[in-house]
């Protein structure tokens, strides 16, 4: 067993003794024990955490995730909690217990650039943590709490100086962005000492098992096994496992998930349909051309660009053209360019874009603030133009916009506009409680980033019930989008558990 | 810490450091800081070392404390301060800094012009952590008579009933001791590490478990790898880390009695 003493208070005690220093005031020594004596942790298990924060009102979930944690997962654990039941809060309560007990020093907080404000401010005012925001050339022997983006840890010189440091907490929020092993992501998070470590993500899988294969194994590696014994043993692909229950088992060893019905709270509804569309005969014309672009040439056979196109032309003809006339600039052939032409000059002429009808029906249909998910920039601009023309107001949002205009948008939208609508790229960090409808005009292949989208206002502090619209335009590539979510959404149910309604009241069997 | 206590608590900080307290309710406190006070708690060297080379009048910081927020009604703008707020933590760590040794004597009422006879005794108190994954803490105060080396237990406590000032009484004299403070100090450092050697550390056998455990799982994770990766070792570092057993013993404060 390793004793470690000081001699300091010795040396303190030896100058009084020789009368070279003055002996202290008695009511500070009582004092000061007496203090000692309150604050002491006298128990191995429980959370000194909360009494530290009289001002902070933990929910009872939030309290047993950091206890759980800390006690069962030894301060390793994927919080995995659904999109608004508080990640952040139950990390802070984690990171906060560690340094009342003296076990964390020196910690690092890897977050996606847009929201690294956002923890900076939790953590200073909910917690009391002094944590700063990394800037380039700070000396991060001086930094013991420190967040920094993940895109900027993982470059050089940032890399090898964090490499340096001797971190006792990791916390790395958006964990899902770690699901592919081959990028330097993956691997800058791979050759850090991780002795704590907490990964956020309320999506822990988003196409594929082999995705929380990674990432546990990032955690702890060889939980289950090495890749090939995971693969034989679950009989893994990427779509489909077997012996669930033992895989699952194996999983909640190492993360914790509450789902929003599970944490005793009054949680308003949930109302999720699919709306079947018809593209006009002029509309499907045009989309038939598009799928027929294999045929007519070789150089269009490359079966993604048909995909990018067949999916846009089900969100707007801007889309598609935009796309088109990229591709037409790289024919040779006079006769490929024709087709294209062709394709092109339909696709202007059409005057209506059934799904965009729909999605102002729906608007002006709905009671209240709608944020429209499409996407597409283009599809976006359209949008807002045909929307403006039937007199609805509108403000965009995307991955583009700083802090700052972000929040511009969010208080135009919640003051003055009816409609929102916002690239998938804007879905990160905005908190939008005040809205409770929300239109999917395109589909995303990953059902994950309908739930983060969806998270943006059915969260803590939603009051009504809230409506989720779900666009498809019938027998087109939108089909077999909404197939390919169902199956994905199995397979996360299968090893991470239930999800909450995200394409439709009715779950379809795998 | 409930408001109240940590109202009372500022009150004999800043009393007991000569601080004036300006105005005062039961939820806020308005306190003028002294020179030292204000060198010592509001970080700001650059100031100080300005006002002195350029001899410019001193200017120690005013400060007001909002210890309940519930009972503000009037307009008083200040620090909310409250249990696990930054600025009571460095509050408690100046109190530590500035009561950590004492030399105190028992007061004796005059009793009819015999003298009394006061004996010395080294108080010391102790914070033993227990560290792995998981932390624990006791605290020991210890007292050794400096006569006869005699050992007690829950010393502070025992002088919480005492009558204790920090000038000898007239009418008294000290025994000179036989232990001295250095060589009891060294006594009392044995009985502490004695007895935690004497403890049931299952604690520690725990922590080595789980850390067998982990360990296990990931020479599984490399079973059959020749050459290992570099993250290999740092994870088996992480580990050792993570699990190795400890104790840390430290001393609170401590000091000279000399008691009836």
């Amino acid at each position: 067993m390793i004793i470690e003493r000081s001699t300091e208070w010795k040396e303190g005690f030896i100058e009084r003794l020789e009368n070279r220093e003055a002996w202290d005031n008695w009511t500070l020594y009582t004092m000061s024990y007496d203090v000692v004596k309150m604050n002491l942790i006298t128990d191995f298990q429980g959370l000194q955490s909360p009494k530290y924060l009289p001002t902070l009102t933990p929910l009872a979930h939030q309290l047993e995730v950091a206890e759980t944690v800390i006690e069962r997962m030894n301060g390793k654990a994927i919080l995995a909690d659904e999109v608004g039941l508080g990640k952040t809060i139950e990390a802070g309560l984690i990171l906060k217990e560690y340094l009342i007990r003296g076990l964390v020093k020196k910690a690092l907080i890897l977050v996606p650039a847009s929201l690294t404000n956002q923890w900076i401010e939790e953590l200073n005012q909910k917690f009391h943590i002094p944590a700063m925001q990394y800037r380039k050339n700070y000396d991060l022997n001086h930094c013991t709490i420190v967040v920094m983006s993940i895109d900027m840890a993982k470059r050089s010189p940032h890399k090898e100086k964090i490499y340096e440091q001797d971190y006792d907490l990791i916390i790395i929020d958006e964990a899902h962005k770690l699901k592919n092993h081959k990028t330097k992501n993956y691997e800058f998070v791979q050759n850090l000492k991780k002795k704590f470590c907490l990964l956020l993500t309320a999506t822990p899988i988003q196409n594929n098992v082999f995705e929380l294969f990674y990432l546990i194994s990032l955690l702890k590696p060889g939980h289950l096994g090495n890749y090939e014994s995971f693969q034989a043993s679950f009989s893994a692909s990427k779509h489909d496992v077997e012996q669930e229950e033992y895989l699952k088992e194996l999983v909640n060893q190492v993360m914790v998930r509450n789902r929003r019905q599970d944490t005793g709270i009054e949680w308003t509804n949930r109302h999720v349909e699919i709306i079947p569309i018809d593209f006009t005969k002029e509309e499907k014309e045009v989309y038939d051309m598009i799928s027929e672009l294999p045929t007519v040439s070789p150089v269009f056979s490359d079966a993604f660009s048909m995909i990018t196109l067949q999916r846009e032309m089900c969100s707007s003809k801007e889309a598609t053209c935009l796309t088109l006339t990229n591709m037409r600039e790289k024919c040779i052939k006079p006769e490929d360019s024709s087709y294209i032409d062709e394709i092109i000059h339909k696709a202007m002429a059409l005057e209506i874009n059934s799904k965009a009808e729909k999605a102002y029906e729906i608007v002006s249909r709905a009671n209240g603030k709608v944020i429209i998910f499409t996407e597409y920039r283009a599809s976006q601009t359209y949008l807002q133009w045909y929307l403006h023309s039937k007199g609805i107001t509108s403000v965009l949002f995307n991955g583009k916009l700083n802090k700052n205009k972000r929040e511009w948008m969010k208080q135009l939208f919640k003051e003055k506009a009816q409609v929102l609508i916002a690239t998938e790229s804007g879905s990160e960090g905005i908190n939008l409680q005040f809205c409770y409808h929300v239109i999917n005009y395109d589909l995303p292949w990953n059902p994950m980033k309908l739930e983060q989208r969806i998270g943006r206002v059915h969260r803590l502090g939603q009051e009504n019930d809230v409506h989720i619209y779900n666009l498809a335009i019938q027998n087109t590539i939108e089909d077999h989008i909404l197939d390919l979510l169902y199956v994905k959404i199995g397979v996360f149910e299968k090893v991470v558990g239930e999800l909450d309604d995200i394409l439709s009241a009715f779950k379809k069997t795998i | 810490m409930y408001p109240q206590q940590i109202h009372s608590y500022l009150q004999q900080f800043f009393k007991e450091n000569n601080c004036q307290i300006l105005n005062e309710n039961d939820h806020f406190i308005n306190v003028q800081l002294t020179i030292e006070m204000d060198k010592r708690i509001m970080n700001r060297p650059f100031y100080w070392k300005y006002q002195e080379s350029t001899g410019a009048e001193p200017n120690p910081a005013q400060l007001t404390f909002i210890t309940d927020t519930n009972k503000l009604d009037d307009d008083i703008k200040g620090e909310v301060i409250h249990f696990g707020s930054p600025r009571l933590s460095q509050l408690f760590q100046a109190t530590n800094e500035m009561g950590s040794f004492v030399q105190m004597y028992e007061q004796v009422a005059d009793n009819l012009g015999t003298k009394t006879i006061l004996t010395p005794w080294l108080g010391v108190n102790y914070k033993i952590t227990y560290f792995s994954d998981q932390t624990k803490e006791v605290l020991y105060s210890l007292g050794m008579n400096l006569m006869t080396g005699t050992l007690l237990e829950g010393f502070q406590e025992s002088l919480s009933e005492m009558d204790l000032g920090v000038t000898r009484p007239e009418n008294t004299f000290n025994l000179p001791y036989t232990i001295k403070p250095i060589r009891a100090l060294e006594r009392l450092d044995g009985v502490i590490e004695n007895s935690i050697q004497q403890e049931d550390h299952k604690w520690a056998e725990e922590a080595k478990m789980r850390w067998q455990k982990d360990r296990n799982v990931l020479e599984y994770f490399y079973e059959g790898v020749e050459d290992r990766p570099e993250c290999y070792e740092i994870e088996k570092e992480a580990m050792d880390q993570q699990y190795e057993a400890r104790i840390k013993i430290e001393i609170i404060n401590g000091g000279l009695f000399y008691l009836i």
